[in-house]
């Protein structure tokens, strides 16, 4: 076989940290090849050589059979690689024909020259992009974003195309037509890596699946003879259930009522519009929708961190309406938000657990001193309830892993005995094993009673494991779903604001029928 | 082909920071020298009298360490308080513009207090001193919390804007300026009353400056409020990430207020400390503790007893390049302050060195 790709032996260590092992990876000319891997193991580190954003400690590269060295971006690209970021690299106030242009070096003098548009144009038309060169990209849609991003390597003449987690941001339908892209790519003869952890994906798309695990090589297999069970024994080393509990419970009065309710983003524009929902105690109700649909500031603003404009948020039959997140708090609802960077808000990285533990409750000892001994013995419990794997309570949040900061979260928002736990992308980035240790925790706390909003991106973690589903799309409400009786299909075209299920049999969404709490008494 | 390249070293070991450290000052003072051996200057007995602080055969040594602690004292209290800012991240570099501020208010006590009791009028320059640097740290917080404005840039006009305001005083012959002296012709700073010049406690003929007691007594406050109050704990926390202290109901605002405001007030106690003890106010009064804190501030990772340790040591440094510079007719003060820079630069690159390595890239070895 003729190979695009060969590495032989690359390693790379960060610190003590070795993020690539030895490892030996090949791609042939006009294959798709998944890069598999749990998080940490790896497969952005390899690709981010290959791009020349990293140079390996030791190992050698080969392309086309040739041995080459790629010390930058520039060489990389000169080597006819291209890659597409998990987050875009795109200049936000150019259209999407200056960001193409900007990285053509030898297209002449002229920004907006007609022999640019032309071959851009080409490269369009004969992959099947449909895209307005014209558009700025800061007005643009996700997808448009990512199919200008992959136009923008083909144009620069890239044979070998890598995608970091494309599917991550994108819709059932938009991931579908990507992947049309994708196949028409194929044809054309480039060779293409992709690196998700969504098996589906992998079995739909690729041609050899390789497999990363802790840093190291495990193996290459081909798609058409292996199923999801095996790769991800591959992936974690060992076997696993891979079911996801949902216990049904008795379901009580609503906690958590919210009416008509419309919300702002930072920059003023509409984020929440009119939505309306409730939460009863021990149920789980799923909000589903394409990422920044507004989940950002619902979160925010049931545990008051931001001002709504309009509507009414009901807690026990009591408004919450203009409360301070501390009260609030006391109230009995916690929120814990895992951001795309994980760390920024809930918790202080640099700080101990035993500090994060007390973030809520500091002010609650007497005196101008911290109760730290307090804080210690809660920091002990919760590390050994939620078995979290650290040196000690003094360790600084930042030096755990993924799965265990976000134990240490939940740990504290539960420790508090809520009766509504908003929980927001709670399994962000962990890998199998935590991610089903946090479904646990969230299974626990419904058995309790506790109300849960959970906010994900995974609409089939999401289906398994909440009681109904919510979709909203650009901030409004497309309706509320039984798990039971709906689709990934269904959700996806919900998601995408293709279809609208709210009233549709006449009943109003958010006011629950045994509610504590009328509509009159709210506007008094 | 590039072959080598930096790597963040995984582990830091106290041992290698300082003998990296001992390297980089060892490297700079061969340098210096170098220069003093051009000079004709012997290098070794130089170096005796500038790390000895010019104490060794002299019949007046308490007056170094006097020299030393006057120069000690104010470092050690800017360094402690904008400590205290860069901890919250809040990245004031305006020491010597709030330096400056508390000088002026001191002065301004100072000049008008003859015949006031000592105590009352010292007391009266620190509170003076603080509430005005006060004033202005929280007026620059304040523009940060509700306009978002950029609080290095303002900091930094601070010392500008003050710098030139002492030089107007200075070099203004009026009938309303009752800074400068009214026996001169020329316009220049008169000397403070008794009644504003710092006492101390007489130890022999040496004199303890109540100021550095002061110093000592702050560092240890400084300490227990930033490690075990609830106050302490808000300015971590605001520091790690303020997105993390507004979700917990901290009011970020408030919290960046107060400590801006304890942060300006403590430099402006430095400043009344500083005129009270040299007597007399000049635009030079600051000897550069805005900037120095810095330094001493980001050397010791902003823990207060490396803040004090480092204080020390850089005051050493200082107080020991000028007394040795007096003794030679070759050298002026300039050459003090090149030291100075050399050992400064050295020990940052040392610190950069002790963090990072150079790592060779091997091929791959099966291959």
């Amino acid at each position: 076989m003729e190979y695009a790709i060969e590495l032989k032996g690359i390693t790379k260590s960060f610190g003590p940290v070795a993020a690539n092992k030895n490892i030996n990876l090949s791609l042939a000319k006009g294959e798709i090849l998944a890069l598999l891997g749990e998080n940490g193991s790896g497969k952005t580190t390899l690709m981010n050589i290959l791009s020349g954003i990293y140079m390996p400690d030791s190992g050698s590269i080969f392309i086309d059979g040739k041995k080459v060295s790629i010390n930058s971006p520039e060489d990389s690209g000169k080597l006819g690689i291209g890659m597409v970021h998990q987050h875009f690299k795109l200049v936000e106030r150019f259209t999407a024909l200056e960001n193409i242009r900007i990285g053509m070096r030898d297209a002449g003098r002229f920004m907006h020259g007609a022999d640019v548009r032309k071959k851009i144009e080409d490269t369009a038309a004969k992959f099947g992009f449909e895209i307005d060169l014209d558009k700025v990209v800061s007005n643009m849609a996700v997808s448009e974003k990512q199919t200008l991003e992959i136009l923008k390597v083909l144009c620069y003449g890239a044979k070998i195309i890598i995608l970091d987690e494309p599917t991550a941001v994108l819709t059932v339908q938009e991931i579908d037509r990507l992947f049309d892209v994708l196949r028409k790519m194929r044809e054309e003869g480039h060779s293409i890596i992709i690196i998700t952890h969504k098996l589906n994906e992998v079995m739909a798309i690729s041609d050899r699946v390789a497999v990363l695990r802790h840093g190291e090589y495990i193996d290459t297999v081909v798609t058409k003879e292996t199923n999801e069970k095996a790769l991800t024994e591959l992936m974690v080393g060992r076997k696993i259930e891979l079911n996801i509990d949902r216990p049904v419970m008795e379901k009580t009065h609503p906690l958590l009522e919210i009416r008509d309710l419309t919300i702002k983003n930072d920059e003023g524009a509409v984020a929440i519009d009119h939505i309306n929902f409730y939460i009863r105690g021990g149920e789980m109700l799923g909000v589903a929708g394409i990422a920044g649909s507004g989940q950002k500031e619902l979160c925010e603003a049931i545990a008051g961190l931001r001002k709504i404009e309009e509507g009414q948020m009901i807690h026990e039959g009591e408004s919450i309406v203009g409360m301070s997140p501390k009260k609030i708090l006391e109230h009995g609802i916690s929120m814990s938000f895992i951001p795309e960077d994980r760390l920024g808000m809930g918790l202080a990285p640099s700080l101990s657990i035993t500090d994060n533990m007390i973030l809520k409750n500091y002010n609650e000892s007497k005196g101008i001193f911290v109760d730290r001994k307090t804080a210690r013995e809660e920091a002990q419990k919760v590390i050994d309830r939620l078995e979290v794997v650290t040196p000690s309570t003094e360790t600084p949040v930042r030096r755990l892993s993924g799965g265990n900061v976000q134990k240490v979260l939940l740990g504290r928002e539960i420790k508090s005995g809520p009766n509504v736990l908003i929980t927001a992308y709670p399994v962000r980035g962990l890998d199998i094993n935590s991610s089903y240790t946090i479904y646990n925790i969230l299974n626990e706390q419904k058995k309790k009673g506790v109300g849960i909003l959970f906010v994900g991106e995974d609409l089939d973690v999401m289906l398994a494991l909440c009681d109904k589903i919510m979709v909203i799309c650009h901030g409004r409400l497309q309706g509320v779903v039984n798990s039971n009786h709906t689709t990934k299909e269904e959700l996806g075209l919900m998601m995408t604001g293709t279809i609208n299920i709210v009233n549709k049999d006449g009943k109003t969404d958010g006011i629950a029928k045994d509610s504590a709490f009328t509509d009159e008494e709210g506007k008094a | 082909m590039r072959r080598y390249h930096l790597v963040r070293r995984a582990d830091s070991r106290i041992g290698r920071t300082i003998a990296f450290y001992a390297v980089g000052i060892l490297v700079s003072l061969l340098i210096g020298a170098v220069i003093l051996f051009a000079l004709g200057i012997n290098p070794l007995d130089y170096y005796g009298k500038m790390f000895t602080i010019g104490l060794v055969g002299n019949r007046y040594g308490y007056k170094s360490i006097e020299g030393f602690l006057k120069i000690f004292v104010p470092l050690l209290i800017t360094s402690l308080a904008l400590s205290l800012s860069f901890k919250m991240r809040f990245w004031n570099i305006g020491g010597e513009g709030e330096f400056l501020i508390g000088a002026i208010t001191a002065s301004v006590i100072a000049f008008n207090s003859e015949g006031m009791p000592n105590f009352v009028t010292v007391l009266l320059m620190c509170l003076a001193a603080m509430i005005s640097s006060g004033i202005i740290g929280i007026a620059i917080a304040a523009l940060k919390v509700r306009f978002n404005t950029n609080e290095t840039l303002m900091t930094l006009m601070i010392n500008y804007i003050m710098l030139y305001v002492i030089r107007y005083i200075g070099e203004t012959k009026a009938d309303w300026n009752f800074f400068l002296r009214e026996d001169s012709e020329r316009p220049k700073f008169g000397t403070f009353p008794d009644s504003a010049v710092m006492t101390g406690i007489p130890i022999g003929q040496f004199k303890l400056l109540w100021s550095v007691i002061i110093a000592v007594a702050l560092t240890v406050i400084v300490y227990i409020y930033l490690k075990y109050t609830k106050q302490g704990y808000e300015i971590s926390v605001v520091g790690d990430s303020s997105a993390t202290a507004k979700y917990a109901g901290m009011s970020v605002g408030k919290i960046v207020l107060r400590t801006m405001f304890i942060s300006s007030a403590m430099i402006g106690l430095a400043a009344a400390l500083t005129v009270s003890a040299s007597g007399t106010i000049s635009d030079t009064v600051t000897n550069n503790v805005g900037w120095t804190g810095i330094i001493v501030a980001w050397l010791s990772k902003l823990s207060v007893p490396a803040v004090f340790i480092t204080s020390i040591l850089i005051s050493v440094l200082q107080y020991g390049c000028q007394a040795a510079a007096t003794q030679y007719p070759a050298i002026d003060i300039n050459y003090a302050d090149l030291l100075q820079g050399l050992i400064l630069f050295s020990v940052l690159v040392a610190d950069f060195a002790a963090n990072f390595k150079i790592v060779k890239k091997e091929e791959a070895k099966n291959a």
